[in-house]
């Protein structure tokens, strides 16, 4: 049976690690201080969308004192990627610089958090999803790259176009979008 | 000119370009625990039942997952069975949070029904305000959040891989063409392109 | 659910040209920004004074000569001396104030408050005295009056004025009729009902909730509200039968827009200048809706005419007739977003703005170094839902519209890099974006009711 958190050509991930007690302000602010134009999720191609958060407890629902503590705060990794997650999790073990300075504020994880001891410890953590939805089906992040790209150069090449003698118009596409 | 002294609102950490990431989770009714799984089961199912979100193109991504138990790390993790069941939901959207709840609530009101019937001190999803306010009450903040085309939309997305399809056909077909025949083409693929420039 | 009748509004408490616009024969109007200087005692003094002046939504037996209408800005309130307590009940976007929320707005670059005219988004306009009079002499008097109680009471002083004239033909200064499609309001303007209410799915129109556009009325929330609840407003007498304005000096450069239209014209395949100009405003010049008549203005066209703008989208999913950008199908998609209208219904405006400055004569396409535009003016009970929710997703974006990241071409930001598509067998693009509109200034205000006004002026809120 398919996988509950596949949804088109993507995989929809979720990690839930403890966080060391006593290491929960260093982490957010480690996660905050990351640089949002050169994420370390960056380092991984294949991934849509990505986000760490910390769960510091389930909210209480309001108005009610149903408490339930989890004990301990947690990281949630999640993500969206494309393919499968043992492969995904290699190379986030093998590419992402940052991944061992992050899991490391958090119980159970390997010293040092690095190679097939980190991708175990993940993968181990690793929650379902019961239902996943994705919008663009089986387009990749490079196909999707690829297709806006084009897109953003069409619509430049088509405004300019239009000033264009007919001649001129057809060696622009050619040039543009040409196979040569 | 004197500035003004309230200060603009910064930048969220949930927000890269134009696209918003939000989760939450809300405690469930007894019954939650199996309802929610018969509802994952069903979407999966029926794909389908899910037209009105995709519709409304400006969800990228979304999942819904019932936590009962967490992976066990050893002491000095606590827990490992929690005492309810939480229902976690993660969404992306383009446009302002407000407008994603507005749109869903009157767009998606029955399959907000469905999805939310079972989380505790759900106040139905219509009128928007009180669901606004249960929205906020069991939101998490994201602390990082990366999207790989920052800049781009549900709508543009489509839009560029439903164009780039036929701009490679094009593309093709004015390499073979005699060039005195281009300009008539290059109408007619416009003609049909210009819904996605 | 079957929306219960509509309230009975209480008119003789809430300020009048909100609900019901004071019509066409005042055509003059000044907008005077006061600033309070001295103690909030003092500046009360003179404020209540103005009370028994202030013209309110009663209809009338006789036209009065000139009208006013008081509106206050968040530090407004609290130069009268409203307690942080009572101030904190207002909207955050309100006392957060336009400057502060210029991103957010599209005001960039020739557009941003560090660009704005003297005193506005400053912090220093306190209260806004609205003037509307029939004639040039009526004006002048009014003004004179109101600068006299100033003097008299001190501690008061007009840091900005406004002052703005309709054109001939109720027109702005690109050419186009403008200010008649308005919200059919519950218990108001029924009359406007077709085409300004919701579009129905069988094919009727209804009006809107009152309270979408005066506080302490059901909007269109509390109809689907088993608690009946009201919408959020300013605390007590403060909030009762008051709105929130909006208040934008737009310049607009009438010879680039000329020139812009002429020049792109050359090549438009369908026509000329004045039906090009048409498909980016979505109207002709005299009104008519370009959905309705895609190839020339109708001649019988009355714009104030009922069902004057009684027209869909939805038979134009395409945008051939009218373009999925246009500025009106922008600023209103009635059922162009899908889903019966469920998702344009709670963002509309009621729009009051005058046109300022001389007319450019029709032809000329030299500037004549005139300043010109229009002051814009709106009221509604939720700045960010009906303004925000309209200026930033709808008229700074196309996402919404499956147009990306286009901007609606007659007044969007203009950093320079955006296009129009004009749909069409054969598509015509109209690129760069230029600044048509530049925002020379605006400020967040509040409009109480008589109540309300009484109140800030007798202190009781301090």
């Amino acid at each position: 049976m398919r996988s509950p958190n596949i949804a088109g050509g993507t995989y929809s991930l979720m990690i839930w690690t403890p966080i060391r007690p006593g290491a929960e302000d260093a982490l957010r602010a480690h996660l905050e201080g990351l640089d949002r134009r050169s994420s370390p999720l960056a380092t991984l191609p294949r991934t849509h969308m990505a986000r760490w958060l910390i769960v510091p407890d389930m909210p209480v629902p309001p108005r009610t004192h149903l408490r339930d503590p989890l004990g301990n705060q947690y990281l949630l990794f999640t993500s969206n990627f494309d393919g499968d997650v043992d492969s995904y999790l290699h190379e986030l073990v093998e590419l992402m610089g940052e991944a061992a300075a992050i899991w490391s504020h958090c119980i159970g994880c390997p010293r040092p958090a690095e190679g097939a001891a980190l991708k175990a410890y993940l993968h181990r953590n690793q929650v379902d999803s019961g239902f996943a939805f994705a919008a663009y089906g089986n387009a990749s992040v490079a196909q999707i790259k690829t297709a806006l790209d084009k897109r953003a150069r069409l619509i430049d090449l088509v405004v300019r176009a239009q000033e264009m003698a007919p001649a001129e118009r057809r060696t622009a596409f050619l040039k543009q979008f040409g196979s040569a | 000119m004197k500035l003004p002294a309230v200060l603009p609102d910064a930048p969220p950490s949930n927000v890269s370009g134009r696209t918003t990431s939000i989760t939450l989770f809300t405690t469930q009714k007894w019954w939650g625990r199996f309802f929610m799984p018969f509802m994952f089961a069903t979407s999966r199912a029926f794909p389908k039942a899910l037209a009105a979100m995709d519709g409304l193109s400006f969800i990228s991504f979304a999942s819904w997952s019932l936590i009962r138990e967490l992976p066990y790390n050893g002491p000095p993790q606590q827990v490992r069975r929690l005492r309810f069941a939480h229902l976690f939901f993660e969404v992306s959207f383009n446009g302002s949070w407000t407008q994603y709840i507005d749109s869903s609530v009157r767009v998606l009101t029955t399959g907000m029904y469905s999805f939310w019937s079972s989380s505790r001190s759900f106040p139905g999803p219509l009128p928007a305000a009180p669901f606004q306010a249960f929205f906020k009450d069991h939101e998490v903040d994201t602390s990082h959040y990366y999207c790989a085309y920052p800049e781009a939309t549900v709508t543009t997305v489509r839009s560029a891989l439903a164009l780039e399809e036929r701009l490679d056909m094009f593309a093709h077909r004015a390499e073979n063409i005699p060039a005195a025949a281009f300009d008539a083409a290059w109408q007619a693929f416009l003609e049909h392109a210009q819904v996605h420039l | 659910m079957r929306p219960p009748a509509a309230p009975e509004l209480e008119l003789p408490d809430i300020q009048g040209d909100i609900l019901r616009a004071y019509g066409n024969s005042y055509d003059r109007t000044s907008y005077a920004f006061v600033r309070v200087d001295g103690e909030p005692a003092q500046a009360r003094a003179w404020f209540a004074g103005l009370l028994d002046h202030v013209t309110t939504a009663q209809p009338w037996r006789r036209k009065p000569l000139t009208t006013l209408n008081v509106a206050l800005t968040a530090s407004g309130l609290a130069a009268l001396g409203l307690s942080d307590e009572a101030i904190g009940s207002f909207s955050h976007e309100f006392r957060q104030g336009m400057a502060a929320r210029a991103e957010l707005l599209g005001d960039t670059g020739p557009s941003a408050p560090s660009r704005w005219e003297e005193g506005l988004g400053s912090g220093d306009a306190h209260v806004l005295l609205t003037i509307n009079a029939q004639t040039t002499a009526d004006h002048r008097r009014a003004l004179g009056k109101m600068q006299a109680a100033m003097q008299d009471a001190g501690g008061v002083g007009v840091l900005y004025q406004q002052d703005a004239e309709l054109l001939h033909g109720a027109r702005e200064h690109f050419g186009f009729a403008d200010g008649f499609a308005q919200p059919a309001i519950g218990g108001a303007t029924e009359d406007k009902t077709l085409g300004g209410g919701v579009p129905q799915k069988d094919g009727r129109w209804r009006p809107l909730a009152a309270g979408e556009f005066i506080l302490g009325y059901p909007d269109e929330d509390s109809n689907v509200d088993r608690r009946r609840r009201l919408p959020p407003a300013p605390d007590g007498a403060l909030g009762r039968n008051g709105t929130y304005m909006v208040w934008r000096k737009l310049h607009q450069d009438v010879v680039l827009w000329r020139r812009t239209i002429e020049g792109a014209a050359v090549r438009y395949p369908y026509g000329d200048a004045r039906k090009l100009g048409a498909k980016v405003v979505g109207r002709w010049q005299d009104g008519t809706p370009l959905e309705t008549h895609p190839h020339g203005p109708d001649p019988e066209f009355e714009p104030a005419a009922r069902g004057a703008n009684d027209f869909r989208y939805a038979a134009d999913r395409d945008g051939r007739r009218c373009p999925l950008g246009a500025h009106v199908r922008r600023a209103n998609p009635r059922d162009a977003l899908g889903h019966a209208g469920k998702l344009s219904f709670r963002h509309r405006m009621i729009r009051r703005g005058m046109p300022y400055g001389p007319v450019l004569p029709d032809g000329v396409l030299d500037d004549d170094g005139a300043e010109r535009g229009l002051v814009f003016v709106s009221f509604q009970a939720s700045i960010f839902r009906q303004f925000e929710g309209v200026q930033t997703p709808w008229i700074n974006d196309g996402n919404i519209f499956g147009l990306g990241t286009d901007k609606d071409f007659l007044l969007g930001d203009a950093s320079g890099s955006g296009k129009m598509t004009i749909q069409g067998k054969q598509p015509f693009f109209l690129a760069p974006q230029q600044a048509f509109v530049v925002t020379r200034g605006g400020e967040y205000l509040f409009v109480p009711g008589i109540a309300g006004l009484r109140a800030i002026a007798d202190g009781v809120a301090g």
